[in-house]
């Protein structure tokens, strides 16, 4: 069977600490408990999540949605925000994760890269160096996504076309956003040709799609 | 103990007994009215470290993460609280409200959870439990666990008829049975799941014909992209322009000469048969293909369309019977395969390359000019030539998935005659064509066979056999 990867790399330092980040927790659990819903999903998606602050974890590895289990994110009342190593890490998993299709063995579908900071990257150089390598992994698509006034869209930019800015991580607004990505998910598992990028739905009212 | 410790409360207090009246102080701590009262202070000191430690070892446990296994709506589960893993041993008694309205029970005695659930949903299980050294009329513990219960997979599949309205529309299911020359052809495509689940359309396709007097059939499959809005349109034109294509070449074809050829090949008399046979298996199905991607590139255009919104693969075959066997020739564009078994069934013959990517759904179409121009269009093609045949199958990838899973595999006997003893039946639904039974119910049968369920293959399912 083919399978769908996922993968969420969620910013967890400092600036987060609080409320964003309880709004996050709520809408990953809501978007979580949707794609339970979808019957494609429950066939096909396996879901990982990475978050980076000043150190990189894997909160859960590449997991079959019908096993997985949503953990409490949090995070450091401070610190740096270090994209460049979360790329880093994502870049390594996806290398031994995700299965190309041979003679012998089924290939997965395309994998989904969604990206949420609400900052800039504290160690822009590994950033910028990380960007050629993940977009040389083929992704199906990846999203960008930019919380709040300090997040930084250009940066976003320079690693995937499809960036969104949400005007403030609250809950209702990330519930949005994030009922958006499973909307995306759902899209992921279409065949389509060996280039073109995952078709995306339009995005609600609160997410604005940056051009 | 008590002595001991009045003695050393003195001493902490910093009281110093003089020498002259240490008699006195020997018989106040002596005093058995005296040690009774440091002993309450004893027992005291000691129940009040006991409640701490019990609180203590209470937050201990009601904060301690303790995952159960997810379940599955209709699926059998069991999960065990493991006790001694948990480092539990201290837990006197458990019990676990309103499992049973998901369809669970709990077991005290094992700490297994078990049943096949009933209901989904995200719910925390109340888990009531007890501690060594607690009160036992008092009310017992709670402590809630997550537990995920996915819903049925199969629950969850809507069939929302096709809007017979929209444009391009074409029916979700079709079946087929027909003589075709001397053969049957009994064919099917319907809707995947995934279609049905949104209301939207089947992107398969497939056309045959039986063309007199030149002897020859012709036959037709694609799939239509599921990422190109069209495709369902492509799809159809790119089976029936293949068909009208030759409907026409065979009006006015040198079909003596190529009888002739074919003859003189099988005889092993002229000269250069096979460079000829060659020749003539490129020009006419190369030409073809070409002209039905022309046939969609006009279309695009008269529509105002891309003809990416048109992306659909395409295999074709032609047949014709002679006194010395059948002729086989074929061209394929995309992951849709066509097999070949002969008369016993002891050999196939996979009759074109497959385009298949690194990934999912990466794959090539008829509506791509690169193709044409591409190095490899020389190995789209195939010929056969057979004394006689079982079947000759042509499907798509809705069907290869399932039954097939990888390429490797369509050039294995073993998973052939798999496949031919699950068309006879060999299925979990029990569902029969049977093959070699030539009657007009064969169509609705292929039709029933094709709604098998296979998880995470929800495509479109096309699937035409020559018998």
């Amino acid at each position: 069977m083919r399978r769908l990867p996922v993968y969420f790399l969620l910013d967890t330092s400092g600036s987060m600490y609080g409320e964003p980040i309880q709004a996050l927790n709520n809408a990953l659990s809501g978007m979580v408990n949707n794609l339970r819903m979808d019957a494609h999903a429950l066939d096909s998606l396996w879901l990982s999540i990475i978050t980076f602050d000043r150190e990189v974890k894997e909160l859960v590895p590449l997991t079959e949605l019908v096993s997985f289990q949503l953990p409490e994110i949090t995070c450091p009342q401070s610190g740096p925000t270090h994209t460049g190593q979360g790329l880093e890490y994502l870049h390594g998993k996806v290398m031994n994760d995700v299965q190309r299709g041979t003679s012998t063995r089924k290939g997965d579908w395309r994998p989904l890269l969604f990206i949420f900071t609400d900052g800039k990257p504290s160690d822009q150089l590994l950033y910028r160096e990380m960007i050629p390598k993940i977009k040389s992994l083929n992704f199906g698509a990846i999203v960008g996504c930019a919380a709040g006034k300090a997040a930084d869209n250009d940066m976003l930019k320079e690693l995937t076309d499809t960036v969104v800015h949400l005007d403030t991580a609250d809950s209702a607004t990330l519930r949005q956003f994030f009922k958006w990505v499973s909307d995306t998910i759902e899209q992921g598992n279409k065949s389509m040709g060996t280039t073109s990028q995952v078709a995306l739905p339009p995005p609600p009212q609160e997410v604005n799609l940056v051009i | 103990m008590s002595k001991k410790y009045i003695r050393e409360l003195f001493a902490a207090k910093n009281i110093t007994i003089a020498g002259s009246k240490q008699h006195l102080f020997d018989a106040f701590v002596d005093d058995e009215q005296h040690q009774q009262i440091a002993r309450q202070i004893l027992e005291n000191q000691q129940r009040l470290m006991d409640i701490w430690q019990y609180k203590n070892r209470l937050a201990d446990i009601q904060q301690q993460p303790v995952s159960i296994p997810n379940a599955t709506v209709g699926k059998p589960y069991q999960a065990t609280l493991d006790f001694r893993q948990l480092n539990w041993s201290d837990v006197t008694w458990t019990a676990i409200e309103g499992l049973e309205e998901y369809g669970l029970q709990y077991d005290p005695a094992t700490g297994g959870i078990q049943g096949i659930p009933v209901k989904s949903g995200d719910i925390r299980l109340k888990l009531q439990f007890r501690l060594a050294g607690g009160d036992a009329s008092a009310a017992a513990h709670e402590k809630l666990l997550p537990l995920v219960i996915n819903p049925d997979p199969r629950s969850l599949w809507k069939s929302i008829p096709s809007d017979m309205a929209g444009p391009f529309w074409k029916a979700d299911d079709v079946a087929e049975f027909a003589p075709l020359g001397d053969r049957f052809v009994t064919v099917a495509s319907k809707r995947g799941r995934s279609h049905a689940n949104v209301g939207s359309f089947r992107d398969d396709d497939y056309a045959f014909r039986h063309l007199e007097p030149s002897g020859w059939s012709v036959l037709a499959v694609s799939d239509g992209a599921g990422s190109a809005k069209l495709s369902r349109e492509g799809s159809r034109l790119a089976c029936n322009g293949i068909a009208d294509y030759f409907e026409q070449f065979f009006k006015t074809a040198p079909t003596a000469d190529i009888d002739t050829l074919f003859q003189e090949h099988a005889a092993g008399t002229g000269t250069d048969t096979q460079k000829k046979i060659n020749r003539l298996v490129y020009d006419t199905l190369g030409k073809a293909a070409f002209a039905v991607h022309k046939k969609l590139e006009e279309f695009a255009a008269a529509q105002q369309v891309s003809i990416k919104d048109l992306h659909s693969t395409l295999i074709f075959v032609l047949l014709k019977k002679y006194a010395f066997g059948y002729v086989i020739m074929s061209f394929g564009v995309g992951d849709c395969p066509i097999g070949l078994l002969n008369k016993d069934c002891s050999a196939i013959t996979l009759m074109n390359r497959l385009d298949v990517g690194e990934f999912g759904g990466g794959t090539r179409f008829i509506t791509m000019p690169e193709i044409f121009t591409s190095d490899k269009f020389p190995t789209r093609f195939g010929f056969k030539l057979i004394p006689d045949f079982a079947y000759l199958m042509l499907m798509t990838d809705g069907i290869y998935d399932p039954k097939f899973v990888v390429e490797a595999n369509l050039e294995k006997l073993e998973t052939w005659k798999a496949f031919l003893a699950d068309l006879n039946g060999n299925n979990p639904e029990n569902v029969a064509l049977p093959l070699g039974a030539h009657s007009p119910e064969s169509a609705g049968r292929l039709s029933a066979w094709m709604d098998f369920w296979s998880p995470g293959n929800h495509d479109d399912r096309t699937l035409m056999i020559i018998s």
